[in-house]
C-alpha cells in the first residue's frame, strides 16, 4: 500500500503540473476562488455588523463558523470534485472510467488523483484565512487545544463533505445522471452550518447535525474553539462524537462508490 | 489444463434495457494461443467490444467462463492489468496536458517498471515508432498519427503479454496506417505478443491477422484463417483481359460481367474451371494485350456473412 500510496503522490502531481502548464490560468482561478469566500465572508461581516449578534453571537464568531466551513469544503472539493454527478457521468459517457478500469491501480485511488482541483485550494486558504481573522476579531486565545478544535473541526467536516461526494458517485454509476441534489446538500449544507445551529429549527438542526453532520462536525467544535458551553441538546463535548461520525461518514461513502463500481462492472454502459 | 492464453467459454452478456433485455454476447467459445494475432470482425453493436470488456476486466459475464492469462478478468482486475495492454483507438490514455515523455514515466511508475528497464525498452520503442522529436511536446498538441504511435509506444512499455487493441488505425492516413501495422507485426513476431485487433478496417486483418473471428448477433459466425475465408465464401474470381482488338468474347465457364473498350471482366467459379484453363481457353482464340486475376474482395466476403448468407 506504501508504494501504492506514491503512484497516487504521481498522479496527483501530474495533474498539478498539468494545469501549471498554464500559469496565468491556474493562478487566475485559485485567486477567483479565494475572492469568492472574502466577498461572501465579508457580506456577511458587513451584514451580521448592522444586527450586533446572532443568537447571542457576535458576528466575528459567526464569521469564524463561515471560515471553517469553508475551509473544509474547498479541501474536500480539492480532491472530491470530480466525484460530482457530473463529472461522474462524463467519465462513463466518454468511456474514461473503462480505462481507469484497466490500470492496476485503484479506480478511487485514480479518480481522486488524476483530476486534484487546485482552485478549490484557493477557498480554503482563503476559509483558513478568514478563520484566524474572525478569531483575532472574536479575541479567541489560541491554545494548542483550541487550535486541535478547528482543526478538527475542518477535517471532520471535509470527511463528511467527501464521503457525501463519494456515496453520490457511487450512486450516478447506477444512474448515469447527473443530480444537482448533492450540491444541495454540500453547498447548501456548508452555507447553512455557517450560522450557530441553534438558531434554526428543529428540523433544520436535525438535518445538519444528525443526518449530514456537517452542521455537527463544524459547531460542535466551534463551541470549545470560542470557549462556549452550547445550547442545551447541543453541549461542546458534542464535539468527540465529530471524528467517528466523520469516519463512520467516510466508510459508508466508500461503500456506496463500491457498491456503484460493481454495479457498472455489472451490467456496463 | 491447457496453455491457452485466452480462454472463453460459453461466454455470455444480457444487458438490461427500457426494452427489455438484449443478448450483447450470446454463448461464444474461442482459445487464443500465445503468440496468436486474432482480428475480431463484426457490424456495430455486434458484441465485439462487450466481448472485449469481459476480456479485460470492465465487465462481468452474465454467464459463461472467461479467463485471461490464466486469471478471471473482473475479479483479478488489477493482476490482470499488469500483464495486459490495452489501446482504445477513439480515446487516450496519456495524458493530455503533459509532454508526452511524462506519459511514459507515469506508465512506469504505474507498472512498476525497473527504471534502467524503461529507459532501455523506451529506446527501443522510440526508434521504432520514431518518438524522439515528440517526447517533449504536450500530448494534446501531437496529430492523430503521431499519437496513435504514442498510445502504442505506451500500452506496450509494460511489455504486455496480450494486447487488446480497438480500431487502432481508425481516422489515420495512409502513412501512419503503414507505421502502426509495421509496428504491430514487429511486436507479434519478435516479442510474441497476442494481439486481439478490434476493427471495421478489413484491411487491418488481411494484413496483419493469421486468424479472424466474426461475431454478429453476439455469436461467434466465423472463427478461422482469412484464407480459408476466401476459399469458403470467395468462389468467384475475376479474370480481367485487354484485348489487342475490340471483339465479342466467349469462353466457356465465364461469364461476361463487364467491358469497357477493349477491357473484359470475366467471372468465373474457382470449383469448376481453373484459371490457368481460362486463360489457355482465351489465348487459343483472342490476342490479349495484358491480363490480371482478381481474388474475391475480403469486404465483399465479410458483407456478406453479415446479411446472413451461408457459404456456396
Amino acid at each position: 500500500m506504501a508504494e501504492g500510496l506514491g503512484v497516487y503522490l504521481r498522479l496527483a502531481a501530474a495533474s498539478v503540473r498539468a494545469t501549471a502548464r498554464r500559469p496565468a490560468h491556474l493562478a487566475a482561478r485559485f485567486l477567483a476562488a479565494a475572492l469568492i469566500v472574502t466577498l461572501e465572508v465579508a457580506g456577511v461581516a458587513l451584514l451580521l455588523d448592522r444586527f450586533g449578534s446572532i443568537g447571542g453571537w457576535r458576528p466575528a464568531e459567526v464569521v469564524l463558523l463561515f471560515g471553517l466551513g469553508f475551509t473544509a469544503q474547498g479541501l474536500a472539493l480539492v480532491f472530491g470534485d470530480t466525484l460530482e454527478a457530473d463529472e461522474v457521468s462524463k467519465l462513463v459517457r466518454r468511456g474514461t472510467f473503462d480505462q481507469i478500469l484497466t490500470r492496476p491501480a485503484s479506480p478511487l485511488g485514480w479518480v481522486v488523483a488524476s483530476y486534484v482541483d487546485t482552485r478549490f485550494f484557493g477557498r480554503s486558504l482563503a476559509g483558513a484565512g478568514t478563520v484566524v481573522w474572525a478569531a483575532d476579531r472574536a479575541g479567541v486565545a489560541w491554545t494548542a487545544g483550541r487550535a486541535g478544535l478547528a482543526v478538527l473541526a475542518v477535517a471532520c467536516a471535509a470527511a463528511i463533505i467527501f464521503g457525501v461526494l463519494l456515496a453520490a458517485a457511487g450512486f450516478t454509476f447506477v444512474t448515469v445522471q447527473g443530480s444537482e441534489a448533492v450540491d444541495v446538500l454540500i453547498y447548501g449544507g456548508q452555507y447553512l452550518a455557517s450560522y450557530p445551529m441553534h438558531i434554526y429549527g428543529s428540523a433544520l438542526r436535525f438535518l445538519f447535525v444528525w443526518l449530514v453532520p456537517i452542521g455537527l462536525a463544524i459547531y460542535a467544535p466551534a463551541l470549545g474553539v470560542l470557549g462556549r458551553q452550547g445550547p442545551p441538546g447541543l453541549p461542546a463535548w458534542l464535539a468527540w462524537l465529530a471524528a467517528p461520525v466523520a469516519a463512520a461518514f467516510l466508510a459508508a461513502g466508500g461503500l456506496a462508490w463500491r457498491a456503484g463500481i460493481r454495479h457498472y462492472v455489472g451490467t456496463g454502459s | 489444463m491447457t496453455n491457452a492464453l485466452i480462454e472463453v467459454e460459453g461466454l455470455r452478456k444480457r444487458f438490461r434495457t427500457r426494452r427489455g433485455p438484449v443478448e450483447a454476447v450470446a454463448g461464444i467459445d474461442f482459445r487464443v494461443q500465445a503468440g496468436e494475432f486474432v482480428g475480431y470482425a463484426g457490424p456495430n453493436g455486434a458484441g465485439k467490444s462487450t466481448t472485449v470488456k469481459m476480456m479485460s476486466g470492465i465487465l462481468l459475464p452474465s454467464g459463461g467462463r472467461v479467463e485471461v492469462c490464466g486469471l478471471v478478468p473482473y475479479r483479478e482486475r488489477k493482476r490482470l492489468a499488469r500483464r495486459m495492454g490495452v489501446v482504445f483507438g477513439q480515446r487516450t490514455q496519456l495524458w493530455w496536458d503533459l509532454p508526452l515523455e511524462e506519459s511514459f514515466e507515469l506508465v512506469g511508475h504505474l507498472y512498476r517498471i525497473p527504471a534502467a528497464d524503461r529507459r532501455a525498452r523506451l529506446r527501443r520503442l522510440e526508434e521504432v515508432l520514431s518518438l524522439g522529436p515528440l517526447l517533449p511536446v504536450p500530448v494534446r498538441s501531437l496529430s492523430l498519427g503521431q499519437r496513435m504511435r504514442a498510445e502504442l509506444a505506451a500500452a506496450v512499455l509494460p511489455a504486455p503479454e496480450v494486447l487488446f487493441l480497438d480500431e487502432p488505425t481508425i481516422g489515420l492516413d495512409v502513412e501512419a496506417k503503414a507505421a502502426v501495422r509495421d509496428f504491430l507485426r514487429q511486436l507479434n513476431r519478435d516479442q510474441g505478443t497476442t494481439v486481439i485487433l478490434t476493427t471495421h478496417d478489413l484491411d487491418d486483418i488481411t494484413r496483419l491477422c493469421s486468424r479472424l473471428m466474426i461475431i454478429d448477433h453476439g455469436r461467434l459466425i466465423y472463427d478461422g484463417t482469412v484464407e480459408a475465408l476466401r476459399t469458403a465464401y470467395g468462389t468467384t474470381r475475376v479474370l480481367v483481359v485487354d484485348l489487342a482488338e475490340d471483339e465479342p468474347v466467349e469462353l466457356a465457364g465465364a461469364v461476361l460481367a463487364r467491358a469497357e473498350g477493349r477491357r473484359r471482366w470475366l467471372e468465373f467459379a474457382r470449383d469448376e474451371v481453373s484459371a490457368a484453363e481460362l486463360i489457355a481457353r482465351l489465348l487459343a482464340g483472342h490476342e490479349v494485350a495484358d491480363l490480371t486475376l482478381e481474388e474475391p474482395d475480403i469486404e465483399d466476403i465479410v458483407r456478406r456473412i453479415y446479411r446472413g448468407e451461408a457459404p456456396p
